[in-house]
């Protein structure tokens, strides 16, 4: 196990420097200059914007840009700065990942405590009522965008005349310690992104759990275990369930890379200060190097999360064994 | 005793006894914009589009930013809320020399930073000569501080021969120059790090109060302090108590006790957080007016509030004229004539804008009460016939019958229509000139560009038609880059502008009318007598109005909507150095 875990971490490490590149090669080729908001001020010529494009080695050629910061990287473990605050990119990032993951976990919790316990249902009762109604809401869930959701979350509580209609707390308790009341206030905003983002999470996730345990509920093994005379609760529990659950944890694995990217317009209508916001922002004015820092990150936690699923997998079924 | 006098007498009262303790104070009353006296206390929570990248107006040019700094800073003069004249802030008085180039400002006695630190004439002459001049702060003004006298390059020169006195010399008279002036002063005691005086690189001072310095640091001398920011959610400001404007009543100015910046991305999220009421004041669209004000007529506790418009962009068709295909007809005035009459601006003021716009000036917005030249009789109207009559005058004819006039030559008169994808108000703006030209036979494909990117494309010369809004300002000097062939911005004809960057323009290239304003522009940076400079600019506006650089399209109002709670309120972006009613809103 150990040896391949050596192995595995080995590969990752040329892969995001191909990342890398690509991402810095994608963010090149998009059209526009960080520049260019310097235009239409009337106090910007020319010349200014030539000095500006030296001050942050924009005039030099690309190749030396990209060196430049992937060495920072390796060396000193440092991303380069962001063009737009004046400071290291590393701490732009590093004020948003709190809430970014705050959210992120809870959303996902809601999820999967809602989804599995579902598909385990729908999949027991297949084409009864609860199977068609859950089905119903779980495709409605994928098809609906997350956003769309959120907005009309946002309309409903404005028509009931309520005030949390965005962002994580009333003004008053920004910036203040947390209280009582100030917990209460964030619960009272927090439910409209866990069910504008959950919602879709739901869906897949029910899905996907109902699908396996149906096929695995066709199995030979359980027919045996029905035969031996186990309760059908025993059989569920103990051997369909654990089986038809492994999927899921690989799937866990591949939603890591969401924290940055999956929720960036249900982020932005529900105006949440989370890192999807700042991506696009840093896309949008070409702020280099946050966005490439964000990319390789999201396609690093995708590595690593991949790698954890088959960790978790050879944990949790005695079938897989990496040696 | 007749009221004023009485005003008169109880105000020389609060100097006489509130002067030597707190500021040599200036009176703030606009009866004119219906201002009452306020009261003091309460919290006013305001909008901003997004987190500040920094605290420091000069690291950045960024809307949010300056946003924030008009309510911590203050400048040497500000402008009038409802004349747009210049009047003393941190300069109490000031003297122009006879000849126009030099001034001398008396600065206003007992005004303290927000640490406690006095404000002197040292800070003003560090921000001039460690900021504003530095090439390399990157919302500095450096260029505005050269000038090009008889072919040579001289600075401007600042000098402060005691505490309260700052001299500037200019090289040349500069008309605009006190106008110029609204630049937020800095404290070199904090800032003095981070400047060539102070032992640090020239670029060094683009670092100085990013978004990770402790508050307490960033001080200005303004109605509010810094109080509380936390990340892409709120920036909370406290009142300065120690401020030297005053109501007519001598209450000290201003009235919120507590000001909020909440941090709202998007027109759509920001009208929530209004009608929910965690707003009190938010700018609007036209788009977004038949919402508002049906809510508001429905018994809202809201008002909204309209008023024409000064500052703000009104929006222009441009061709290129240097364009490879179709140059030779974009630049001809007979065809951009001819274009004009396509432009249906009624349309788009009643439709796109409901009606919350107005025909625009060429360009100066119709509310500039001195500058303006009405030139509407010299606009043409929208008349398909005649535009189709005029293009057929030039012969551009359909000679191939597939429904789209051919130039001379052959070729369909196919052209691409640039415009900003992320505005809907551009966007229906694009498709209904679209329709209108298709009507004359002229075909325009629309391409969609962002926002953020509209401009470069502009620049760079990487269109053929193209929908852009450029702002207007109090005086046409602070917009000469856009509007003075060769100039930066004056990107419909860049075949005008120079070879290298900072030297003399292509004159051969200009039009004999473009060279009239060149001269006109030219003539109005230095000529101090106010009446000529006003007849030369009308002269200019008259010229674009036959000559149609661009096509102006329409002036959009000011839109605002304003919870019953907030008193005083003055239409405000935000982002105008020098124009700043928020310090009178009043919390009822």
């Amino acid at each position: 196990m150990f040896a391949y875990l050596i192995r595995r971490v080995a590969i990752m490490i040329p892969t995001i420097l191909l990342v890398s590149v690509v991402c810095f090669v994608v963010i090149q080729a998009a059209p526009g200059s960080f520049t260019d908001r310097y235009l239409e001020d009337p106090r910007m010529g020319p010349e200014a914007v030539a000095r500006i494009n030296a001050q942050l080695g924009l005039d030099k050629p690309l190749y030396q840009q990209y060196l430049r910061w992937i060495t920072g990287i390796v060396t000193k473990g440092d991303f380069g700065f962001s063009f737009f605050a004046n400071r290291p990119v590393s701490t732009v990032i590093g004020e948003r990942l709190f809430w970014t993951v705050v959210i992120a976990g809870i959303t996902m919790l809601f999820s999967w405590v809602v989804a599995v316990p579902l598909g385990i249902v729908t999949a027991l009762r297949r084409n009864g009522f609860t199977d068609a109604v859950s089905s119903f809401i779980g495709y409605v869930g994928l098809a609906v965008p997350d956003f769309l959701i959120a907005l009309l979350l946002i309309a409903l509580v404005l028509q009931t005349g309520g005030t949390q209609v965005g962002g994580l707390f009333s003004p008053k308790y920004i910036g203040v310690p947390w209280s009582w009341e100030k917990f209460l206030d964030f619960l009272n905003h927090m439910w409209i992104p866990i069910l504008a983002i959950g919602t879709t999470g739901v869906a897949s996730v029910m899905r996907q759990m109902r699908a396996n345990l149906l096929d695995v509920l066709n199995a030979d093994y359980v027919r045996t275990a029905r035969a031996k005379g186990l309760s059908e609760r025993r059989v569920v529990n103990r051997h369909a369930v654990r089986t038809a659950i492994n999927p899921l944890v690989s799937m866990l694995g591949l939603s890591l890379p969401e924290l940055i990217n999956g929720t960036i317009i249900a982020s932005i209508v529900l105006n949440l200060p989370t890192i999807g916001p700042l991506l696009y922002d840093s896309l949008l004015a070409k702020d280099q190097y946050v966005a490439m820092t964000l990319l390789l990150l999201a396609s690093a936690l995708l590595m690593v999360g991949n790698l954890l699923a088959d960790v978790a997998l050879a944990w949790v079924d005695p079938r897989i064994r990496y040696d | 005793m007749p009221r004023k006098m009485l005003m008169t007498l109880a105000l020389a009262t609060v100097i006489a006894v509130g002067g030597a303790a707190f500021a040599q104070p200036k009176v703030v009353s606009y009866p004119g914009l219906g201002m009452e006296p306020g009261t003091v206390g309460g919290t006013l929570t305001l909008s901003l589009a997004d987190s500040p990248p920094t605290f420091m107006y000069y690291g950045q040019i960024d809307n949010n930013t300056q946003t924030l700094t008009g309510v911590v800073f203050d400048s040497l003069v500000e402008f009038n809320l409802e004349t747009y004249a210049i009047e003393p802030a941190l300069a109490a008085s000031w003297d122009v020399s006879a000849d126009g180039t030099v001034y001398t400002f008396h600065l206003r006695e007992g005004v303290k930073w927000h640490d406690g630190t006095p404000f002197t004439s040292a800070d003003v002459v560090f921000t001039y000569t460690q900021i504003i001049t530095n090439p390399e702060a990157r919302a500095g003004d450096a260029a505005q501080f050269v000038y090009t006298v008889d072919g040579e390059q001289r600075a401007v020169t600042f000098a402060a021969p005691d505490d309260h006195t700052v001299v500037i010399t200019l090289p040349a008279p500069s008309a605009a120059f006190l106008l110029q002036q609204r630049f937020p002063m800095m404290p070199k005691h904090k800032l003095l790090q981070y400047s060539v005086e102070g032992g640090a690189a020239q670029a060094d001072i683009n670092n100085a109060w990013s978004t990770d310095t402790a508050l307490s640091d960033v001080v200005g001398t303004g109605p509010y302090k810094y109080d509380s920011y936390v990340a892409g959610q709120k920036v909370g400001l406290v009142r300065n108590a120690d401020y030297w404007k005053v109501d007519a009543n001598g209450t000290s100015l201003p009235y919120a006790e507590r000001l909020d910046y909440l941090v709202v991305r998007g027109n759509e999220a920001q009208a929530a957080q209004f009608l929910a009421g965690n707003l009190d004041t938010l700018n609007i669209s036209g788009a977004q007016f038949p919402d508002f004000k049906s809510r508001e007529v429905a018994g809202a506790d809201f008002r909204v509030i309209t008023s024409p418009a000064l500052f703000g962009s009104p929006p222009h068709v441009a061709f290129n004229f240097d364009d490879p295909t179709f140059g030779a007809w974009f630049s001809d005035v007979a065809f951009r004539r001819a274009m004009e009459q396509a432009v249906d601006r009624q349309r788009i003021i009643d439709d796109v804008y409901n009606g919350l716009a107005e025909i625009p000036g060429t360009p100066t917005a119709p509310a500039d009460g001195t500058f303006y030249e009405d030139t509407k009789s010299l606009m043409l109207p929208f008349d398909l016939a005649a535009a189709g009559a005029a293009l057929d005058a030039l012969g551009i004819k359909d000679t191939d019958g597939n429904g789209i006039r051919n130039v001379p030559g052959g070729k369909d008169l196919e052209f691409s229509l640039t415009y900003n994808v992320d505005s809907g108000t551009f966007t229906d703006m694009a498709t209904i000139f679209q329709n209108d030209f298709a009507k004359i036979g002229v075909k325009a494909n629309l391409v969609g560009v962002s926002g953020s990117a509209l401009l470069g494309t502009g620049l760079a010369g990487d269109y053929q038609a193209i929908i852009i809004a450029l702002g207007n300002q109090p005086d046409p000097e602070l917009r000469k880059p856009i509007w003075q062939p060769g100039g930066s911005l004056y990107y419909w004809h860049r075949a005008t502008q120079p070879a290298e960057p900072g030297g003399a323009p292509n004159f051969d290239a200009m039009a004999t009318w473009e060279r009239r304003v060149y001269d006109i522009f030219d003539q109005g940076t230095t000529l101090v007598d106010r009446d000529a400079r006003v007849a030369l600019y009308k002269e200019w506006q008259r010229l674009n109005a036959v000559n149609v650089p661009v096509i102006m399209v329409a002036k959009p109002a000011n839109i605002a909507a304003v919870h019953d709670r907030v008193g005083n309120y003055v239409y405000n972006l935000g982002v105008i150095p020098g124009y700043n009613p928020v310090p009178l809103y009043y919390v009822k």
